[in-house]
């Protein structure tokens, strides 16, 4: 059974077109970056995997959607549930104005835990996980908002993996970050990768290449490819795949 | 450690190995040369395969740090060197497996006679002693070692160049044995070119690690240190 | 003419225009002041008035007014709020949603005196509160309704999509995601239209008058249902009737005195919230 699978899903948004019959399976523990022009469908097939557009009017999906085998666009399950988890971190870091303690355990407080020892402990955790808990330890009933970008994005993170999804969605996380902080997010994905299986839309080729264990390419709503990270990069086996990544694209 | 510190270290760990693995297949030849060692010789032929399908191996792993890590400074020097050093080596376990070869053709022992005149075993050990010296100069990026070897090879250019008139004396007085005398002095040709392999080597060496190009430079110059300039 | 001397012409415009209207708010306030100034005392804001008005002081009006100020805010700010939250994050987009709003803004437009007859015929006789605390409350809430609703509106809407999805994302609910997240960050903008409300309902004269407003009660008001003072009114009666116009008209400034003070003194009281809470949610 495959981790996340998607069969000839097609999403239109009204009555424009986006997603044209996407087929991709992901396996447990890789990271797999969906890479492509801007507007070519990569963070709407992205945001299939928590439902995030159902947040939108008018989107009619066909296909299915799976994870560990389920349907997610079936009657029986519970968008809560499935958001919990799926975990997603956005382009440009959006920590709630709280504290950063409250921050990270916003997700266990919505999901009804309240037993503060445990809160506690998970957040020093989800902290650690993301690389920021040294950086933070003592100004936890800070707010929030006096981080660097870098910084917000990686309490986002830690806010994601509070709640111990087993997926990772990620739209295009350092595109707001300077390089440092990039960096800082690129190695904290492939440490992830360990205990997660994460999908990342990026606009930045070379991030892809470091990455990611599996590239897709999106062009106009359409999968052009789909192969091992190391085959793409060397030598991919459609021409728009190469004319996009060695930066020729017309 | 980042992604790319642990690409480069595995490199780096199998370039040692394949370093290794020549090495063995040289001293091997050796051995099988000066007892006539079939058997010796057959193991180091069959061995060539796997020296073949390391180099591969290694161009791919090159090829994929470039492609999906973008080394630059010192780390790019590192990969182009090693891309360069594999190919090197690759050429040394050539050389072994053609030695090799011989040993299964000739079908009596060469002469102890012209073993000694032509210096054979000695260049042997030159040979193998200067890889040995490419090997840790590259494990410990060790540029001081690794501009010692263009002295040491020297010796055999000298004896490469002296075995000419010890086997052309030879085949005078023995001409019944010609065919070994043929395949001495080719021995002596190849061993020659390790030593010459190795050179190209010390120089990726230094290339990679002080970003100095010593190609198709005098020898002085090659032994120049840094910051000094002879002339 | 050359561009120096038009940007000039246009900054002493301004400037000249926003000193004008600052002095105009001067010469009011300090007309007002000048002349209730000589009432003004303890006493003043004690007592019940004696003699016709002419002595004594303000003191039933006072927590008539500030009785009608809460229960307005009673009715109108939940109600208020909880109509602005329902429009902005759950009504669809469509042909209601706009009709609703449109209606709401209409609402604000309503002349204070038809909101006083609406509530005299609805509340003092339809429903037969009589003239009384109830009615009244209920008839300046009517009144206020609009602008809390649209002054939440905009303060919901000022909340970034960002801090929504992001909640959602972590597999809350929509009631979850506006309680600890979207309202916490709109409270101070909230507060600001109550500011506003409450700035209303302390100085209308017309909707008290048909339901609840009393010249003049000897006794403090105990119940609901019963009638109050309020100082609007008690304003305009001091100045137009009563026994001996000339000899209370003082009192009337300080009247309006008492009436400017009080809603300062509120507005202070909400801001300082404002700010407080602004700085919890720092979201600046």
């Amino acid at each position: 059974m495959h981790k996340i699978e998607s069969k000839d899903v097609h999403l239109y948004y009204g009555s424009f077109h986006a997603l044209k019959g996407i087929s991709i399976v992901i396996e447990k523990n890789t990271v797999t970056a969906l890479i492509g022009p801007s507007g070519c469908g990569k963070s709407t097939y992205l945001r299939l995997f928590n439902r995030m557009n159902d947040l939108i009017d008018n989107v009619k999906i066909e296909g299915q959607c799976l994870i560990d085998g389920k349907n997610i666009y079936s009657r029986e399950i519970n968008i809560e549930d499935l958001r919990k988890r799926v975990g997603m971190v956005f382009q440009k870091p959006n920590p709630f104005p709280k504290t950063i303690f409250e921050n990270v355990a916003y997700g266990l407080r919505v999901n009804g835990i309240t037993h503060s020892t445990f809160i506690e402990e998970r957040v020093e955790r989800s902290l650690r996980q993301a690389a920021l808990w040294e950086e933070v330890k003592d100004k936890l009933k800070k707010s929030a908002m006096e981080l660097s970008g870098g910084q917000q994005q990686r309490l986002c993170i830690a806010r994601a993996l509070s709640i111990e999804p087993s997926v990772l969605l990620m739209d295009e996380p350092a595109s707001a970050l300077d390089p440092i902080s990039t960096a800082k997010i690129e190695e904290l994905i492939y440490e992830l990768k360990s205990e997660y299986t994460i999908m990342i839309v990026t606009h930045n080729m070379q991030q892809a290449g470091r990455v990611s264990d599996y590239t897709g390419f999106f062009y106009l709503g359409e999968l052009i490819e789909f192969d091992t990270t190391k085959k793409i990069f060397t030598n991919p086996t459609d021409t728009r795949t190469q004319n996009y990544i060695t930066g020729r694209f017309g | 450690m980042t992604h790319l510190d642990i690409e480069l270290k595995s490199l780096k760990t199998d370039m040692l190995e394949m370093f290794s693995l020549v090495k063995n297949q040289l001293e091997k030849t050796k051995d099988a040369l000066t007892s006539l060692d079939k058997d010796l010789a057959r193991e180091v032929m069959v061995n060539e395969k796997r020296v073949n399908g390391f180099e591969l191996k290694l161009d791919r792993d090159c090829e994929n740090i470039i492609a999906l890590l973008n080394p630059v400074a010192v780390d790019l020097r590192f990969v182009l060197a090693a891309l360069k050093i594999n190919s090197n080596l690759e050429r040394v376990g050539d050389i072994a497996d053609g030695i090799a070869k011989f040993v299964l053709n000739i079908k009596l022992d060469v002469e102890p006679q012209l073993l000694q005149t032509t210096r054979l075993v000695e260049m042997f050990e030159i040979a193998i002693g200067i890889l040995k010296d490419v090997m840790e100069a590259f494990d410990k990026e060790d540029t001081a070692l690794a501009r010692s070897v263009f002295k040491k090879d020297e010796v055999l250019d000298e004896i490469n160049v002296d075995a000419n008139t010890a086997v052309a004396e030879f085949i005078r007085a023995n001409n019944d044995r010609i065919n070994q005398s043929l395949y001495t002095l080719s021995t002596i040709r190849k061993l020659e070119r390790v030593g010459d392999q190795c050179k190209n080597i010390a120089e990726e060496i230094i290339f990679y690690v002080e970003a100095k190009v010593l190609k198709h430079k005098s020898l002085s110059q090659k032994e120049e240190l840094p910051g000094e300039t002879k002339n | 003419m050359n561009k120096r001397i038009k940007e000039q012409l246009a900054f002493w415009t301004f400037r000249v225009l926003s000193f004008l209207v600052i002095a105009i708010l001067f010469s009011i306030l300090g007309f007002i002041l000048y002349n209730g100034f000589s009432v003004l005392s303890w006493d003043f804001i004690s007592k019940m008035p004696e003699d016709g008005m002419t002595k004594g002081g303000i003191y039933p009006a006072i927590i008539g007014t500030l009785y009608l100020i809460a229960g307005s805010m009673l009715f109108a700010f939940p109600i208020g709020v909880m109509s602005g939250i329902y429009i902005t994050e759950y009504a669809r987009d469509g042909l209601l949603k706009r009709f609703v709003k449109l209606m709401t803004n209409n609402l604000a437009g309503v002349p204070s005196i038809v909101f006083g007859l609406f509530g005299m015929a609805l509340f003092v006789n339809k429903m037969e509160f009589g003239d009384s605390i109830l009615a009244g409350s209920l008839t300046l809430s009517l009144m206020v309704l609009p602008v809390i609703i649209r002054t939440t509106e905009e303060a919901l809407l000022a909340v970034d999509n960002g801090f929504r999805h992001a909640s959602y994302a972590l597999g809350a609910t929509k009631l979850q995601t506006i309680g600890r997240v979207v309202l916490p960050m709109s409270l101070p903008n909230i507060i600001t239209g109550m500011i506003l409300s409450i700035g209303r309902v302390s100085g209308e004269t017309a909707p008290i008058l048909f339901t609840v407003a009393a010249y003049f009660l000897p006794k403090l008001p105990t119940s609901i249902y019963d009638q109050v003072m309020a100082l609007p009114y008690h304003l305009y009666v001091i100045a137009t009737s009563g026994t001996n116009i000339e000899q209370s008209r003082p009192m009337a400034y300080g009247t309006a005195v008492v009436l400017i003070l009080i809603v300062l003194i509120l507005n202070l009281i909400a801001n300082a919230l404002r700010k407080y809470l602004g700085k919890k949610y720092k979201i600046s």
